[in-house]
């Protein structure tokens, strides 16, 4: 380890020694609002160190990590989407009479596991970083003590989750045994053997792995807790569930298959694209049947990664790599972005203390006339959900098709539409729901901080879809240095 | 740049609206009025303006009057690429005199939060004004997309008893069928790399394309379907009846009187230039097609009870002409489609503020509890007569010239379709003079205390009426304003350019 | 039969043999396992001696639960304090650094049980959870 690493290490550095601090703090004086800031703060100064590493990039540290373009972008986006929860948080726990200073120690484990996930190049990394985003995990969901709802949450996402990285071990452990090695990029070198007994291992492994990281991004069929942890978590930790934890893993699996050339195995694309249709399909249609918000939402995001697979998959396609990476990386910020505007809209209205977070349809209900500033944010979340122009959803879906119809992936992309076409439909429901005469008068409060994040997760949502250009001029040069 | 002050005009005048709510119930109406009036404005100078040859691409026969370009997403080539010639220059006209007669109709109808109305109509506007407007295919997909919301949020606030429903439907047909333009855009966009190695979206760009059959054929049926969604012809008109019905009288004027007439623009900007050898391939079909709506929409229109469904099954009859004149593809047929959306979107959109007068004024479109209203409603009677006949094809009105000048060209191209077409000319007849009959004329079915039509309605109804009549009686401007467009796209498709001499 | 599908047939068998393994260990279970009669004596714990009274699910207050825990958590610190020590040597002062910080947040970790009121025994003299 030189100067160097450390200095590239330094966003990681910073945010371990806030967990640090943070203990510390909630050990001596626990204070709700000083551990609130304090978190923020020191999540501003892991921000702040990005600056300092991004002239030297990219830094190998060790075999384990790499820090470059791809894994700063996806670290800015885990503290940025950290520093929303724990503020969306801070109003949700507000006045809760059980202890919500925890909340934000677990939350920044969370982050931690995830920054680890998008800069690893190696299994045992990977697993740390997995494993320490998944515990805490479980913690968070089931954190505010209402009934049984969070603790079955938890416990299905236990229990899943640890059969997802044990699906996961076995499949690096036979890649190891056909290759003797758990580097990304020594994997790579020797990803095509002559051996067909190799080969066998390979393919084999590669499966498992992809079961595994299917059951973390909830593809169809490895999507049944969703719903379920969904629904149960508290608003704040669905939206940190959705967000970083799927985008920490798809950015690992963008990072494996481009170092490894996993692309290469048309038994893979083919499994990929199964995955991708199903997951397009079955989340449209059960989302249809919900009526509740989170569930919902929930459903869409299946459907969400199964569009983000479809730009995946075509970079297995000759000459594909830098287009599809390059949608990917866009869709993959549009969808954190809008998903974490969605489930803020859920915390704002809901609150810690009571017994559910309002998550039912109707208590949408004339939410245009009551608030009719959250109304519009809402609605601008979900157009941006269904992809219609003005919003980022819609310039990531145009990606997404971009590069499907350069890969000529023509049943994929049938599948995309008609998954997109159902999905309007239930996203309209929720906004004719909100358009509909209120039976309640009750007045609703949004809290300072969650509505400054709200105005910036709407704005930002707008800026992407108005004019991307200097977003996507990023992407295309981070893009080109992948490959 | 006048282009897009025309658009940012509306789009800012819509904002406005929405805040001025805050101020004062009445003004948002006083906003949109007013912005669409200045927009108004800038109309007469660009009907002065000539066609300029330097700027104009070749292929496109001069007849651009202003092409104005600003890169957007330079990496993809696309552009905020806009351009005017006769044909949008009619098309935005006819928006924004709409968007007048809208906003001026629904004066006082909008108890419920006026100025998100205000705003949505709006919005609409320019939506639609961009649509005609916009030359890069990115941007017209933009714009396509923009008309929707508002569109949808129209019918779904202000719509009536079942406005869930026909909202959905709606906003169904229209996205998923944008979706598959956008597929197909990018199909397009896509074959043209490959050909060129150059990513853009650019309309003329892409009119060179050399697109293999193969490809051309497919990418066409995205093309195809998607507008024939919003024509709406058969059998893709269903989400219609029930949308037009269900919107509040503005809304229902901004989606028969322009919104129709987008997918008919597309159709003859986009569909048959770009893929002209796949739409002589389907022509026959697409004729067909043209004809079974314009059948079938006047059978189903003369199957109605509720006025408004009627008046919306007969737009599906228009536009069934206008999609045999498109296909017909001669330089008849398509003056006669152009006469037929303009005079189509004045007739139509004035049955449409007709109806909804009756429903303000009887709580009611059931046709079988009016009767006899001439009787407390003479001027209404009268003015209904009038724009009853102009649907129905009376030579003298603009709605007869364009269904002649489509008969006529179709009659070049293949006689059994003409025929059957013609068929439709009857047919109007019956259910245009059925509705008269069920409302206006026999024996009144009740006492009745209605006002009728005041000064407001009648001023906006009379400037329909001199249009309408003007288009009958003199619609030469109107063909010397978009012959060089129309000879300019027929020379793109270059089947048979002998025509050409004719002009 | 080529090469490839050739080599798979050890991990076919393998795949055969654990399927057929748990099937066989499911069936010897059913075929050599007594029959039970139901009778209502069968449920209880001496179904010949004296009947139990009360329940065996006493709760078991929590501290219990916190001190294994706490035992498990620390007693891994010396496994990685042991692997570090066997490789003193080699590690020399780099490893030194690193186990120092190791240990370094342990021990706030402690601090943080310790002022949290975790290692108090019983709820009323647990004061670290008190909000200011």
């Amino acid at each position: 380890m030189t100067f160097l690493d450390f200095q590239a290490l330094s966003p990681l550095l910073a945010l371990t020694a806030t967990i640090l601090v943070v203990l510390m703090i909630i050990a001596y004086n626990r204070n709700h609002k000083v551990v609130c800031t304090t978190t923020v703060i020191g999540l501003f100064i892991t921000l702040a160190t990005i600056p300092c590493v991004i002239g030297i990039d990219p830094v190998q540290v060790t075999q384990l990590l790499v820090i470059d373009r791809f894994a700063l972008l996806l670290i800015t986006l885990i503290a940025l989407v950290t520093i929303a929860v724990s503020l969306l948080a801070y109003d949700y726990f507000d006045g809760n009479s059980g202890r919500p200073e925890e909340f934000y120690l677990l939350l920044m484990l969370s982050a931690l596991g995830g920054m680890v996930l998008v800069s690893s190049t190696h299994f045992a990394s990977f697993l740390l970083g997995l494993e320490l985003l998944s515990i805490s995990l479980y913690a968070l969901i089931s954190y505010p003590i209402k009934g049984l709802i969070p603790l079955e949450a938890a416990v299905k996402y236990l229990i899943l989750s640890g059969v997802a990285s044990a699906t996961l071990l076995m499949g690096a452990a036979l890649l190891y045994a056909g290759l003797g090695t758990l580097s990304f990029e020594q994997l790579g070198s020797g990803f095509y053997p002559e051996q067909a007994t190799v080969q066998a291992y390979i393919v084999i492994g590669s499966a498992l792995l992809l079961t595994g990281l299917a059951f973390k991004l909830s593809l169809v069929p490895f999507h049944m807790w969703t719903p379920d942890v969904y629904e149960g978590a508290p608003a704040p930790v669905t939206a940190f569930v959705a967000t970083v934890s799927k985008g920490a893993i798809f950015a690992l699996m963008v990072r494996f298959f481009v170092l490894t050339g996993a692309f290469e195995y048309q038994s893979i694309l083919v499994g990929l694209s199964v995955f991708a249709i199903g997951s397009m399909l079955a989340g449209n249609l059960l989302a249809l049947m919900q009526n509740n918000v989170k569930r919902m939402l929930a459903y869409s995001s299946i459907a969400h990664i199964g569009y983000l697979l479809v730009a995946f998959i075509s970079g297995g396609i000759t000459g594909g790599m830098a287009l599809a990476l390059e949608a990917s990386i866009f869709f993959l910020v549009a969808y954190i972005v809008t998903t974490l505007g969605a489930f803020g809209i859920v915390t704002i209205l809901s609150n810690s203390d009571e017994s559910r977070d309002c998550d039912a349809l109707e208590n949408y209900t004339g939410l245009f006339w009551r608030r009719p500033a959250l109304a519009g944010a809402f609605s601008i979340i979900l157009f941006s959900l269904a992809g219609i122009p003005l919003t980022a959803g819609f310039i990531g879906k145009f990606y997404i098709i971009a590069a499907g119809v350069k890969g000529t992936l023509w049943l994929l992309i049938a599948t995309l539409v008609v998954g997109s076409g159902i999905g309007i439909y239930y996203y309209l429901r929720v906004i004719y729901t909100m358009t509909l005469k209120s039976t309640s008068t009750e007045p609703i409060r949004i809290p300072v901080a969650s509505g400054w994040v709200m105005l910036l997760v709407t704005a930002t949502i707008l800026t992407l879809g108005v004019y991307p250009t200097p977003f996507i001029d990023m992407l295309g040069d981070l893009a080109k240095s992948l490959t | 740049m006048i282009l897009i002050a025309l658009v940012s005009i509306l789009f800012i005048g819509g904002i406005i609206a929405w805040i001025a709510e805050g101020w004062n119930r009445d003004w948002p109406r006083w906003v949109s009025l007013i912005s669409i009036a200045v927009a108004a404005l800038l109309l007469p100078s660009l009907f002065l303006l000539e066609p300029h040859l330097s700027a104009t691409p070749a292929t496109t026969a001069n007849s651009w009057l202003i092409l104005h370009s600003i890169p957007w997403i330079p990496k993809f080539g696309i552009a905020v690429l806009v351009g005017l010639d006769g044909l949008s220059l009619l098309m935005v006209t006819l928006t924004i005199f709409l968007g007048l007669i809208a906003v001026v109709s629904s004066w006082s109808e909008i108890d419920h939060r006026p100025g998100f109305f205000q705003f949505n109509i709006m919005w609409t506007l320019a939506g639609v004004v961009g649509v005609f407007i916009a030359l890069d295919m990115f941007l017209f997909f933009f714009f396509w997309e923009v008309m929707l919301i508002p569109m949808y949020l129209l019918i779904a606030i202000w719509g009536h008893e079942n406005r869930g429903y026909a909202s959905m439907k709606f906003f169904l047909f229209t996205q998923i069928s944008g979706l598959l333009l956008l597929v197909s855009i990018l199909a397009l966009v896509f074959a043209n790399y490959g050909n060129t190695g150059e990513f853009t979206f650019s309309y003329f760009a892409l009119l060179d394309a050399n697109l293999s059959p193969d490809v051309a054929y497919w990418v066409m049926w995205g093309f195809f379907i998607a507008f024939v969604v919003k024509l709406p012809g058969f059998p893709f008109h269903t989400w219609l009846p029930d949308a037009h019905t269900q919107a509040p009288t503005a809304a229902s004027v901004l989606l028969a009187g322009i919104l129709l007439k987008t997918g008919a623009y597309g159709l003859i900007r986009f569909t048959v230039p770009l893929f002209p050898e796949a739409a002589v391939e389907i022509a026959p079909l697409a004729m067909l097609l043209g004809v079974a709506g314009v059948i079938y929409g006047a059978i189903l229109a003369f199957a109605q009870s509720d006025f408004k469904r009627l008046v919306a099954y007969s737009s599906v009859s228009h536009m069934g002409f206008v999609l045999i004149g498109i296909y017909a593809w001669n330089q008849l047929s398509l003056q006669g489609s152009v006469m037929q959306m303009i005079a189509h979107g004045l007739s139509t959109a004035a049955l449409f503020m007709i109806a909804g007068a009756l429903q303000q004024r009887l709580h009611t479109r059931d046709m079988t509890a009016m009767g006899g209203l001439w009787v407390s409603m003479p001027r209404m009677g009268g003015i209904t007569l009038f724009f009853i006949i102009a649907s129905l094809g009376m030579p003298g009105l603009g709605n007869f010239v364009g269904e002649f000048l489509i008969l006529m060209g179709t009659f070049k191209v293949n006689i059994p379709i003409t025929v059957f077409a013609a068929l439709g000319l009857i047919t109007a007849a019956v259910y245009a003079l059925y509705a008269m009959q069920q409302t206006f004329q026999g024996a009144p079915t009740q006492e009745l205390d209605v006002e009728d039509f005041g000064a407001r309605e009648i001023s906006v109804m009379v400037l329909m009426m001199v249009g309408l009549v003007f288009l009958g009686l003199y619609p030469q401007p109107v063909f010397d304003i978009v012959d060089p467009v129309l000879a300019g796209l027929y020379q793109l498709t270059q089947s048979t350019p002998s025509w050409l001499g004719s002009l | 039969m080529n090469e490839a599908s050739s080599s798979l047939i050890p991990l076919v068998i393998y795949f055969i043999s654990v399927i057929g393994l748990v099937a066989l260990v499911m069936c010897l279970s059913w075929v050599v396992g007594g029959r039970i009669k139901r009778r209502p004596a069968t449920g209880e714990p001496f179904e010949s001696g004296i009947v139990s009274v009360g329940t065996a699910q006493v709760p078991i207050t929590v501290e219990f639960y916190m001190i294994a825990m706490f035992f498990v958590i620390f007693d891994l610190e010396t496994v990685f304090i042991f692997a570090w020590a066997v490789a003193f040597e080699e590690l020399g002062w780099p490893g030194y650094a690193a186990m120092v910080v190791f240990v370094v947040i342990l021990v706030l970790a402690l601090i943080y049980e310790w002022k949290s009121g975790a290692l108090d025994w019983g709820i009323k003299t647990r004061t670290g959870l008190e909000r200011k």
